[in-house]
């Protein structure tokens, strides 16, 4: 069953039944008939994802502990962390805007890093981590819900718009999370859908 | 167990896929979205949970149609263009000086940056907080419409207009950090000081919400050919 269906693909975005042949390494795979991407060639194997993964989440948790901005006018200092600034909006009382904030700059990359080595770590040793399927479930729903990219542009903007005001300087959190940002664009390349193979 | 009867086409210079079967010979098949497995519909060892098929490899629920997909997209794009009102009126931020206090309105900051002579900045404020949402309503308006109205009307266009929209959706949240930065960054009391507005509530509201209605949205949908509710 598996011989004759391992050739097969289904395209997600229009159900349209595909035979496909093994991709080479920077080659994609588009759907004939509506164009949506199915496959990438792997140019990351398990121990190249792991590894970014393992650096991706020392370079989260600078971006998490560290300060974004740092802001001084007439001899105070104001500095603020992603958290600190996910606080101060709950404190002013907008509680749907903190949460908001909250689940996609901290909670989503949280995520996305801690299931992949949940999932990759136990893998590269030669065994399945217990529930492997329903992590893998969970990381394509946390992926859509990262916007470190976003956060970071954010973060640039804000340094910007303060320089009219008084004195601002990035902090190591603002560096941490472009930094995040192109490791977790490699990660993401890479995808899940390989992972698959190492389970059968 | 499936049978491969015939292959049309040839393979596609740099595209590793060729069409499996012709038209209307389309074989019961399911594709896991997770994992990519292609599961036999007819196999009824996959049925359980009563009527929903779930891929044997990985547990994803397997389906031709997302549930209720236009009805869900339909709510999600209303809700987000009724709070889209508010969020342009209402001001978003506010500042306090040892003057006066000014609030700032989404289109208000997008004009100070542009007076300040940072154009490219306000291209790019102008474009994650005006253009994408807009473009996101409209789009998912138009594609919910067309499924039911116009199934036949250009439909590589409507499936790239799709994968435009869900790849840019997420930059509207970008003025939602900004405002949520400055309020926790401009913090000197009564010489300066920056708080969140209502305004970025109505704006978070409304980028969550078309998030949600371009994930509900069912792409498939655009190439169904027989609508049975239409």
């Amino acid at each position: 069953m598996r011989s004759a269906e391992g050739s097969l693909a289904v395209c997600e975005g229009c159900d349209e039944v595909l035979r496909w042949t093994p991709l080479l390494p920077r080659e994609t795979a588009r759907c004939l008939r509506c164009g949506t991407v199915l496959g990438r060639g792997h140019r990351l194997d398990l121990a190249a994802v792991l590894a970014l993964t393992l650096a991706a989440l020392v370079v989260f948790l600078v971006a998490v502990f560290t300060d974004v901005i740092v802001v001084r006018l007439g001899g105070n200092a104001v500095a603020t962390s992603v958290p600190g600034a996910v606080a101060r909006a709950w404190y002013d009382g907008q509680h749907l805007v903190a949460v908001a904030t909250a689940v996609t700059a901290i909670v989503a990359p949280a995520l996305f890093i801690l299931l992949r080595l949940y999932v990759l770590l136990p893998l590269a040793a030669g065994r399945l981590a217990p529930g492997f399927g329903a992590c893998v479930r969970a990381l394509h729903r946390v992926s859509r819900w990262n916007m470190v990219e976003v956060l970071t542009i954010g973060g640039l903007l804000s340094l910007v718009r303060l320089a009219a005001l008084a004195q601002a300087t990035p902090g190591p959190a603002l560096f941490a999370l472009g930094v995040l940002t192109l490791l977790f664009a490699a990660i993401e390349t890479a995808g899940l859908r390989h992972l698959w193979r190492y389970v059968e | 167990m499936i049978e491969v009867r015939r292959v049309i086409g040839a393979r596609v210079a740099g595209s590793r896929l060729e069409t499996a079967f012709p038209k209307r010979s389309r074989p019961p098949v399911l594709g896991c979205a997770t994992c990519g497995l292609v599961v036999n519909e007819g196999d009824p060892r996959q049925h359980n949970h009563g009527i929903s098929l779930r891929c044997p490899r990985c547990g994803e629920v397997l389906d031709h149609e997302k549930p209720f997909s236009v009805q869900r997209t339909w709510a999600f794009t209303v809700a987000a263009a009724i709070l889209y009102i508010p969020a342009n009126i209402l001001p978003v931020l506010s500042t306090t000086t040892a003057f006066r206090t000014t609030t700032h309105t989404l289109l208000g900051g997008i004009h100070e940056l542009w007076i300040d002579g940072s154009w490219g900045l306000a291209l790019i404020v102008f474009v994650a907080s005006i253009l994408v949402p807009v473009l996101k309503i409209g789009v998912l308006g138009l594609l919910s419409w067309t499924v039911r109205k116009a199934p036949h009307w250009r439909r590589l266009e409507r499936a790239r207009l799709y994968r435009l929209v869900d790849l840019v959706g997420h930059w509207s949240m970008l003025d939602v950090y900004v405002v949520v930065l400055l309020g926790a960054c401009v913090r000197f009391g009564s010489f300066a000081n920056a708080a969140p507005e209502p305004g970025i509530l109505a704006f978070a509201a409304v980028v969550v919400l078309t998030l949600y209605a371009a994930h509900s949205f069912d792409p498939r949908l655009i190439w169904r050919d027989a609508v049975n509710d239409g």
